[in-house]
């Protein structure tokens, strides 16, 4: 058997998958990142590599993809591609009916229209600041002094939204404490954060195109709280992916390895 | 490939804008004229006894004074220059040729003047501004040589004593379409399929020609075509697509290597003081005066969209589909900087009608003047060229 490896070395997790030569998910993981992109790269294919029979280094995956914003320091990939492409092809693999991904990392957010060969058709980028990314959220729930599984349910239980007017992750930060001074209910602020973050996917999600079958990827997809009020805004109901959101590029990764690969 | 010859010293000459061949023109008792848009005529400022000089502020990282003259909320180029004037960068200037075209940009050259920057250094020193038309009638042609007389020409004179004569003027555009022919002739290069040099060279070169004095850098330009006309491409091109960089001002070649480590090869350059149109040469036709068929000529090739008449409107996006067909590009990458107050528009105008009218894949970009967060502007061009790589498979299957 045959097995192509993804590594998608994020700014906040790294995450590996391998693939056996069928497509079929063999081993998957999500590490924190160090501030070393190699070794995180390393540490978690190791990890992936431990899951699988019969593998025991790099050296016994036919090829590997590297991707992420430290695609281009995963030692032992034969090649990187963008993980603007390779959630687009993760996604695609998972559930062939999404059209459209609102990725959301840990320091960008992108909107991401999918062909109907898992190819991107368009995409649009948000890379200026922080906002509404995944550090965005782990300064958010710092300020309520919850954990970010915590704080993504938070606003579930909200029966009023109190915007956030700041865009800024500072300034926002700075806004929820002197809201919380004021005694403000912390589901309404949270609330008021998931909009604030809803609707830049919106924008991020409209600029690339995206009309419908939207789904989420990358670490905030599983935050609840953000998926209701991205349905709200969307006026659509986000698409469920059967393999974890966070996966999708590392996952797209070792799918153009799998293609490439076994040529 | 092996490398260029002049590609160390091309790269020099841009990290300083008073570099050494603008020194050695200085030394020879010529002028330095400052400008920074299309609509004042290279031609014009390159007159015997003076030679242009392109508005640049390389390696500029803080624009603190002029932000807050002239605030936040406007563009990082305009900024810039007026950050590097109060810096002293710009002393060396008899003069700044100034548009009132970008309204930004006209401001920053305003404040030379309410600042009194260079003026301390120089007491002729003068700022000039050309009104310059919104549309290509008649009678906007005829009004833009009225300006260019008045406030090139005239002031040259009367301030320096320049000769502005008819006769001047043709050895002007002799000149000029010397350095034009040369340059174009390189850029034409780039229309091969593998071809002897890359994009990022090509910036360097057309940016040389612009920011250096012409007689003295004409010399390495000839010496550098003679060199491609003969240098060895590698045996397979190293590119995997092609792409048209358009857009507004964009004076950072380090940002057409970013494009081109992508895998994108920029086989046309259309932005302001691109060499498409900006190198095409001028040409004096019967009866015309030579003040005329410069007029003309910068009007005929400008495409900034300042231009608001339908013709130019949908003559700029017919052009760029040229330059695509005959520089056989797979898609177009349109950059703009951040405020601009024309190309913000344009872009997304640009990006439309390119992709669903001409189906040219299109991506646009917003830009810093100095792009110091190239990571996440690496990731867009990657996925781009990843995208194009596809189409391009997907057409050829």
């Amino acid at each position: 058997m045959q097995y192509y490896g993804g590594c998608d070395v994020g700014s906040t997790y790294t995450k590996a998958v391998i693939l056996d030569e069928n497509g079929n998910l063999a081993a998957s993981t999500i590490l924190r990142s160090k501030i070393n992109a190699a070794q995180s790269s390393h540490l978690a294919m190791e990890d992936c590599i431990a899951q699988v029979s019969g593998l025991s280094s790099t050296e016994d995956l036919s090829y590997i993809v590297g991707t992420g914003y430290g695609r281009n320091r995963v030692p032992f990939a034969q090649e990187n591609i963008s993980e603007i492409s390779c959630h687009a092809m993760g996604v695609h693999i998972t559930d062939p009916t999404v059209q459209a991904i609102i990725d959301i990392g840990g320091q960008d957010i992108k909107g991401i229209a999918v062909a109907s060969d898992g190819t991107v058709k368009n995409f649009a980028m948000n890379d200026k600041c922080a906002a509404g990314t995944g550090r965005f959220y782990e300064a958010m729930a710092r300020s309520f002094e919850m954990s970010l599984e915590e704080f993504s349910t938070l606003s579930l239980k909200a029966k009023n939204v109190i915007p956030i007017t700041a865009q800024c992750t500072v300034f926002a930060e700075s806004e929820v404490i002197a809201l919380v001074g004021e005694g403000k209910a912390p589901e309404e602020i949270a609330a008021g954060i998931q909009m604030a973050v809803a609707k830049r996917c919106f924008v991020m999600a409209k600029k690339a195109g995206a009309v419908n079958h939207i789904t989420l990827s990358g670490g905030c997809a599983k935050n609840e709280g953000l998926k209701k009020a991205i349905e709200k805004v969307l006026k659509i109901k986000v698409v469920e992916l059967s393999v974890d959101p966070q996966l999708m590029g590392a996952l797209g990764a070792a799918e153009f390895a799998r293609r490439k690969g076994g040529r | 490939m092996k490398d260029l010859k002049h590609r160390v010293l091309f790269e020099h000459l841009l990290s300083d804008v008073k570099n050494e061949l603008v020194e050695q023109a200085l030394d020879a008792g010529q002028k330095a004229l400052g400008y920074s848009c299309y609509y004042v005529p290279e031609v014009l400022m390159n007159l015997d006894g003076c030679f242009s000089v392109r508005l640049r502020a390389p390696g500029i990282t803080d624009t603190a004074i002029a932000t807050y003259y002239m605030s936040e909320k406007t563009c990082m180029y305009s900024r810039s220059i007026l950050e590097r004037a109060i810096e002293g960068g710009f002393n060396f200037f008899s003069a700044l040729l100034s548009t009132e075209t970008c309204g930004m940009m006209h401001r920053a050259h305003e404040h030379f003047e309410m600042l009194n920057l260079v003026k301390e250094q120089n007491e002729d020193f003068f700022v000039s501004h050309i009104d310059a038309p919104f549309v290509t009638k008649d009678y906007a042609l005829r009004h833009y040589e009225r300006q260019l007389q008045k406030h090139v020409l005239d002031r040259l004179h009367e301030v320096y004593g320049v000769e502005t004569s008819e006769d001047a003027l043709r050895r002007a555009i002799e000149k000029h379409n010397a350095l034009c022919r040369v340059v174009s002739a390189i850029g034409a290069l780039r229309k091969q399929e593998n071809p002897p040099l890359t994009g990022y060279e090509f910036h360097l070169i057309e940016l040389v020609s612009e920011c250096c004095p012409h007689d003295l850098i004409l010399p390495y330009l000839e010496e550098t075509l003679e060199e491609l006309q003969i240098r060895k491409a590698d045996d397979k091109p190293w590119y995997r697509v092609r792409v048209v960089l358009a857009g507004g001002e964009n004076d950072d070649p380090d940002f057409t290597k970013l494009i081109e480590d992508s895998g994108a090869f920029v086989v046309a350059d259309r932005y302001c003081f691109g060499s498409l149109p900006g190198r095409e040469e001028i040409e004096i036709r019967d009866g015309e005066t030579a003040l005329a068929a410069i007029a003309r000529h910068y009007i005929d090739t400008n495409e900034c969209p300042r231009f608001m008449n339908p013709e130019k409107v949908h003559g700029r996006k017919q052009y760029l589909k040229q330059l695509a067909e005959d520089y056989h590009a797979d898609g177009l990458i349109v950059q703009q900087m951040k405020f601009c107050e024309y190309w913000e528009y344009e872009r997304m105008y640009c990006q439309h009608v390119m992709e669903s009218e001409y189906g040219l894949p299109c991506m646009g970009i917003e830009k810093e003047y100095i792009n110091t967060s190239t990571g996440q502007l690496r990731t867009r061009f990657q996925a781009f060229v990843e995208a194009l790589e596809m189409k391009k498979l997907t057409k050829e299957a």
